[in-house]
C-alpha cells in the first residue's frame, strides 16, 4: 500500500528535512502522523503526493514506484490518493457540487457517472442539502466536507488528509474525524497528519511522531506525547 | 485520448477567461489583427505590382526617345529602323502629342501641369513594334546605336524596374510582420499569463486531483490559438472589404492597369493569415506557458 524505504530529503538551502525515515502502512490502516513543526510532516506529504522527489530511498504508493514514475504518470499516482487540506482548496466561485465534480471532470468520466457519484458521496459527507450552494456559504467544518466528498469522489484506496481539522473547533473537528473514520472503514487506507492531540490520544489508532527528520515513535494505540 | 466533451470542457474555460480579461482579450486580438492588416496589404500591393510587371513583359513595343532633329533627319531615322529586322511598325509621337496624353492621364487633377505647356519638358519620340516580345532586347541593342537616338525604354527595363520594388515592398512587409508579429506574440503571452495568474487556484486543485499535465494547458492553448484566429479573421475582413473598394474605384481611374481578381487571391490570403494567427496565438501561450505554467 505505502513503503516508505531509508527516506532521505534534503534541500539545497537549509537542514535535512527527512533523515532516513522508513514507514510501512497496510491496506486499511488508520494512522497519525504527529510532530513538531519542522519535523518534516510537510515533507513527507509532499513526497507521499510526488510533488518533490526524495534525494535517497525509495517510495512506493499504491504499486506506484516513485523512483521509476515518468512525469506523465504522476497524475495516474495522484488519482489513487485523495487529499484534503488544512485550508480546503475550493474553488469560491464554484458550487458544492462543481467543486466536488471537478476531480471527475479533470479525469474524464462520463458527465452521467459523475452526477450520480457526486449525489452519492455528498449525501455520505451530509451536504445533499448545500449542493447549490457557494463555498463562501458554508461553515468551515462544512467546506472541509466538500473537500473530503472532492478527495473521496473518485474512490482512492489511500486518503492523505494534511491537517483537516487545523482551522475547525474542536466540536467540528470531530465531526471531520468522524468522517474520516466512516471512510477508513470501507477500506480506504487513511494517513493523517495532525496537530489535534485530543483526536489522536482519544482515538488510540497507530500514530507515527516524527522529530528532526526522523521518526522517533510508530506505535499502535499510540497517544500524541509519547 | 482526449474525450469530446473534455474538449468541450477546455473550450468552455478558455471562452471565460476570454470573457474575464476582456481588456486585454481586445488588446491580443487588436494587435494580432494589425500586424496581420500590415503584411496583407504589403502582399497585395506586390501581388499587383507583380502581375503589371508580367503585363508589361509581355507587350512587344519599344519606345525610342529622340534628340533634337530635323524632319529631314527623322525621316530617315525612321526609314532605317523600318528596315531593322523583326520591326513590324513605327509611330511617330510629337512633342504635342505626348503632352496632349500626359493630360489625358492625369484627367482631373491637371492642374499641377499649368504653367508647364509653354516649354513642354516631354521629348519626340517613336513607338516601335516588333514581331514578338523576344526580339524586343535585340531591336532595343540596335536602336541605342542609331545616332539621333537619345534614349530606348521597353517594357524589360520597366519590369526590371517594377520587380526591383516588388522586391523591395515584399521585404518592408515582411520585416514590418515580423516585428509586429513578435510584439502580437508578446500581448498574447501576456494575456495568458495573467489568465494562468487568475486561475492558479483551480490550476493548483487540478494538479492534486490527478489532472494530467496536457489537461491543464489545452484551455491556455486553446485562449491563445482563439486570440491568434480571430485576429486573423478581423484582418482578412477589412482587407477583404478594403481590396474590393480599392478595386472598385481603380477600375474608373486606370482601366489600362486594373488590380488582380479579388477572387481566388482574397482566398488565399485569409488562408495564409489565418495560418499566420493560429501560430502566433499557439506560439504565444506557449511561451507563456513554458515561464509561467510549471507543469
Amino acid at each position: 500500500m505505502l513503503e516508505l524505504r531509508n527516506v532521505t530529503k534534503m534541500y539545497p538551502s537549509g537542514p535535512v528535512a527527512l533523515k532516513e525515515v522508513s514507514i510501512t502502512v497496510t491496506e486499511g490502516e488508520f494512522v497519525f502522523v504527529v510532530g513538531p513543526s519542522g519535523a518534516g510532516k510537510t515533507t513527507l506529504t509532499k513526497l507521499l503526493m510526488c510533488e518533490e522527489r526524495p534525494t535517497s530511498g525509495s517510495i512506493i504508493i499504491n504499486n506506484f514506484d516513485v523512483n521509476k514514475l515518468r512525469p506523465k504518470e504522476v497524475p495516474l499516482l495522484r488519482r489513487s490518493m485523495g487529499v484534503v487540506f488544512q485550508d480546503f482548496r475550493l474553488m469560491p466561485t464554484w458550487t458544492v457540487e462543481e467543486n466536488v465534480a471537478f476531480a471527475m471532470v479533470v479525469v474524464e468520466v462520463a458527465p452521467r457517472h459523475i452526477r450520480r457519484r457526486v449525489a452519492e458521496v455528498l449525501s455520505l459527507v451530509g451536504l445533499t442539502n448545500k449542493r447549490n450552494q457557494l463555498p463562501g456559504q458554508l461553515s468551515g467544518g462544512e467546506q472541509q466536507r466538500v473537500a473530503l466528498a472532492r478527495a473521496i469522489v473518485n474512490q482512492p484506496s489511500l486518503v492523505l488528509a494534511d491537517e483537516p481539522t487545523g482551522n475547525l473547533d474542536p466540536e467540528t473537528s470531530w465531526g471531520i474525524v468522524k468522517l474520516l473514520l466512516d471512510i477508513n472503514a470501507t477500506g480506504t487506507t487513511m494517513l493523517m497528519v495532525t496537530h489535534a492531540n485530543q483526536i489522536v490520544d482519544s482515538l488510540r489508532k497507530r500514530v507515527i511522531a516524527l522529530d528532526a527528520g526522523r521518526v522517533a515513535r510508530d506505535e499502535e494505540g499510540g497517544v500524541y506525547h509519547g | 485520448m482526449v474525450k469530446l466533451r473534455t474538449w468541450g470542457y477546455f473550450a468552455d474555460s478558455a471562452g471565460k477567461s476570454m470573457l474575464r480579461n476582456s481588456w486585454m482579450t481586445l488588446a491580443s486580438i487588436g494587435t494580432v489583427a494589425v500586424s496581420l492588416l500590415v503584411l496583407g496589404v504589403f502582399l497585395l500591393v506586390a501581388v499587383n505590382v507583380n502581375t503589371i510587371a508580367a503585363q508589361v513583359e509581355s507587350q512587344v513595343e519599344l519606345t525610342a526617345y529622340l534628340g533634337k532633329l530635323s524632319v529631314t533627319e527623322r525621316q530617315a531615322l525612321e526609314t532605317e529602323i523600318k528596315a531593322l529586322p523583326g520591326v513590324t511598325g513605327i509611330t511617330f509621337v510629337s512633342k504635342d502629342q505626348a503632352w496632349e496624353r500626359l493630360l489625358g492621364w492625369y484627367g482631373n487633377d491637371r492642374a499641377f501641369l499649368a504653367g508647364w505647356e509653354e516649354e513642354n519638358p516631354l521629348r519626340e519620340s517613336f513607338e516601335i513594334r516588333t514581331d514578338s516580345s523576344h526580339r524586343v532586347a535585340e531591336v532595343a541593342n540596335e536602336l541605342t546605336g542609331l545616332s539621333g537616338v537619345e534614349e530606348v525604354l521597353y517594357g524589360r527595363e520597366i519590369v526590371d524596374k517594377l520587380l526591383a520594388i516588388t522586391r523591395m515592398i515584399r521585404l518592408v512587409g515582411i520585416v514590418l510582420m515580423c516585428g509586429l508579429a513578435l510584439a502580437a506574440m508578446f500581448i498574447i503571452a501576456n494575456t495568458i499569463r495573467i489568465t494562468v495568474f487568475a486561475r492558479r487556484r483551480e490550476i493548483g486543485i487540478m494538479r492534486f486531483v490527478g489532472a494530467t499535465d496536457w489537461f491543464i494547458r489545452w484551455p491556455f492553448v486553446m485562449e491563445g490559438l482563439a486570440l491568434g484566429v480571430v485576429g486573423a479573421l478581423v484582418s482578412a475582413s477589412v482587407l477583404a472589404w478594403g481590396y474590393y473598394l480599392a478595386v472598385r474605384s481603380l477600375v474608373r481611374v486606370m482601366p489600362f492597369w486594373p488590380l488582380v481578381s479579388p477572387w481566388p487571391l482574397l482566398q488565399h490570403l485569409a488562408l495564409l493569415l489565418l495560418a499566420l494567427g493560429a501560430v502566433i496565438g499557439i506560439g504565444g501561450s506557449t511561451v507563456s506557458l513554458r515561464r509561467y505554467l510549471d507543469v
